[in-house]
């Protein structure tokens, strides 16, 4: 019973984070500029929030820091992709290698620490206990104990979900990506939706990235989000911009990688364990190729002539 | 003096000057110089800022690169995978199929490399070395040619299927690296040593520049004959410009791209293979230590063609050895010149956006003012 408990928490915990970036994603594959920086803006929201919660002492400032920083970064992206016509792909794959190289330059530079930066001085975020259902089994472990941060994944489900319904935003981001002139005919603007989908990208993957180093752990490690991003980008895939569906992929993949560290070492070796999330990613991408009617999505790609 | 200012030359010049501008050479020119004055800045700030002077540092860094015989064999050395795993990606994105999974082929390379370097032999050296780079090759050409396979028959997107392959190669290797294929006589997870015989023996003593540079000229060459001269190549690229053209003059498109996969991923197994035959002698689990992403960083500066992406290389090598030198005299980590070839990329992307902004706002600026 004891496994089942910590495998239903840890399920929960590592869904968090996949949740929080594929709902920043969502908005820019409606524009139809799918960001596939996702890891690069988690291991900048991971460094970032780490950073600043050493230097203010206080989980709050480190957040709201961490994401005005992550605002106007996605402000730059947007502006990048739109006005400038850089190719959102190559933006993307560029970023997630940038993102590598300088939480290593800035860690090494600020804080002369190669690998791990870990202090008893940086603030984690609160966890919430709910009184009465946090030692029932099965219940207890899904619905408590958790970072606020979880809490605020789910609320943020649903209210991507109905705004996705009901809002005029929405729809106009949506316009900015299917139908532009009908957007420009109804008064709006192309670019600024497009933009503005990747500072709501930006946001929420930096608070992914939160969620990692000072949710989870209170550590930043080179590269610690080890291909979570690429994992949510592959949830928003294969959602093809459905809300609830997202959200579904996104624990799956989120109890996927909790399985890699619940299973013991006697029943598999630890790096196939962590290679769950992957090859179910994987599985699912050739599942849905095969299986849809309109074929798989295609991430678009320059042509290089 | 006098002609030099009268009207009608003047305006000849001007447009002469267009015109050179507009000329492919004139461009080639203009990005260059846009390029470098942008990273300059960006060097000069980041190494001002960790408290330097920049221009004298970096000059110790270039002295590092390419002050001597020495120290340009030991930054050339670096860079040997590096060109042959670049050409790889740049074949691939020529082709229309982004593999971003250099990285894994790279790994898996480079275990086949010295797997097959330990475990035969020890034989004649030459065949030795020929047997170690051709199951690298075959390994990473087998993994992409699968990756293109699935794209080109199921139509599997091929960048998520070869940004996922990334982790489930390198955790796959890892595991053989500190399980059943571990060097006992070591603590951390390597590979056994392989044999003298699968050893490219060194050019210049103790600079590592090894005549694996052979097998690297080879790859380039090869690799341009391929692309811009056969017919094989033409079609690859007809495959990657307009795939619907390519069907309709009669291209085997699912061919091109399986194949065209395959050379990508044999030339980066072939990198992953010189880490190990040209460097460190075995398998360890960081042995790619990034050689992949900046492969594509590289193919994407390049837009994919054989010749630039060389240049790139090189150009990158110097870069990199630059900063290895500047972090012995600084506390500015080696990490700048990843960031600087990453502020080269976006530059050179946004560069034709930014000037055509530039000039709108010239244009309104001036009929503002004329008005």
């Amino acid at each position: 019973m004891d496994l089942i408990d910590a495998f239903l928490a840890s399920g929960i915990r590592f869904t968090t984070p996949i949740l929080l970036a594929g709902l920043g994603c969502l908005t820019t594959i409606w524009t139809k500029d799918l960001n596939v920086g996702l890891e690069g803006v988690m291991l900048f929201g991971a460094f970032l929030g780490v950073v600043i919660g050493l230097t203010t002492g206080s989980v709050g400032l480190a957040i709201i820091y961490t994401l005005v920083l992550a605002a106007i970064a996605g402000l730059v992206f947007g502006y990048l992709i739109t006005v400038l016509k850089v190719n959102v792909f190559v933006a993307g794959i560029v970023l997630n290698i940038f993102a590598a190289g300088a939480t290593v330059y800035l860690l090494r530079s600020m804080f002369g620490v190669k690998g791990t930066l870990s202090d008893d001085g940086i603030p984690g975020v609160a966890k919430v206990v709910i009184p009465g259902i946090s030692n029932v089994p099965v219940l207890g472990p899904l619905f408590s104990g958790h970072t606020v941060l979880t809490y605020v994944s789910w609320v943020l489900v649903v209210l991507v979900f109905i705004a996705a319904r009901r809002t005029v935003l929405v729809r106009h981001l949506k316009a900015a990506g299917e139908h532009p002139a009908a957007l420009i005919s109804a008064g709006g603007s192309v670019v600024r939706m497009r933009i503005l989908a990747q500072v709501w990208c930006f946001v929420l993957c930096a608070l992914a990235g939160v969620q990692l180093s000072m949710g989870q752990l209170t550590l930043f490690t080179e590269g610690m989000t080890s291909g979570l991003g690429f994992v949510a980008l592959a949830a928003v895939i294969f959602s093809r911009g459905r809300v609830l569906l997202l959200a579904l992929m996104c624990v799956g993949f989120g109890f996927s990688s909790a399985a890699s560290i619940v299973i013991d070492d006697s029943v598999m070796p630890p790096q196939f364990a962590q290679m769950i999330p992957y090859v179910v990613a994987f599985i699912g991408l050739v599942v849905l190729a095969r299986t849809s009617k309109q074929g798989s999505t295609r991430i678009a790609t320059p042509v290089m002539d | 003096m006098s002609f030099m200012q009268t009207r009608p030359i003047k305006v000849a010049q001007a447009t002469g000057l267009r015109t050179w501008l507009a000329t492919s050479t004139g461009r080639t020119v203009v990005t260059s110089v846009f390029i470098i004055a942008v990273a300059l800045v960006t060097a000069v700030i980041l190494i001002q800022v960790q408290g330097y002077e920049a221009f004298g540092t970096i000059g110790a860094g270039l002295q590092y690169a390419l002050g001597s015989g020495t120290s340009i064999a030991r930054t050339l050395a670096w860079g040997l995978p590096l060109y042959v795993a670049a050409l790889g990606v740049a074949i691939a994105f020529r082709s229309g199929m982004f593999n971003i999974g250099a990285e894994g082929q790279v790994y898996a390379g480079a275990l086949a490399a010295a797997l097959a370097g330990a475990y035969l032999g020890p034989m004649f050296t030459g065949l030795h070395l020929v047997i170690t780079t051709a199951a690298a090759a075959i390994v990473g050409g087998a993994i992409a040619a699968g990756l293109g396979w699935l794209r080109a028959a199921w139509d599997v997107d091929e960048v998520l299927s070869t940004l996922l392959s990334n982790y489930i190669i390198i955790l796959f290797c890892t595991y053989l690296a500190t399980g059943p294929l571990r060097d006992p006589g070591r603590q951390s997870g390597t590979t056994r040593e392989i044999f003298n015989s699968a050893r490219f023996t060194e050019i210049m003593p103790r600079t590592g520049l090894t005549w694996a540079i052979v097998v690297v000229l080879l790859a380039c060459v090869g690799t341009w004959w391929l692309s811009e001269r056969t017919i094989v190549g033409y079609r690859w690229r007809m495959t990657g410009e307009s795939p619907g053209f390519a069907t309709a003059v009669g291209i085997n498109v699912k061919r091109s791209r399986i194949l065209a996969m395959m050379t990508s991923g044999a030339l980066a197994g072939i990198g992953g293979s010189l880490l190990v035959t040209a460097s460190q002698g075995r398998f360890w689990t960081e042995i790619g230590s990034g050689i992949g992403w900046d492969a594509v960083l590289i193919a994407l500066i390049a837009r994919a063609r054989p010749i630039p992406t060389i240049v790139w290389v090189t150009i990158y090598c110097v870069m990199r050895a630059t900063a290895r030198g500047i972090e012995q005299v600084s506390t500015v980590p080696s990490e700048l010149s990843l960031i600087l070839i990453s502020v080269i990329i976006i530059a050179a992307a946004a560069k034709s956006g930014l000037f055509a902004r530039i000039a709108a706002l010239h244009t309104r600026f001036s009929s503002t003012k004329g008005r």
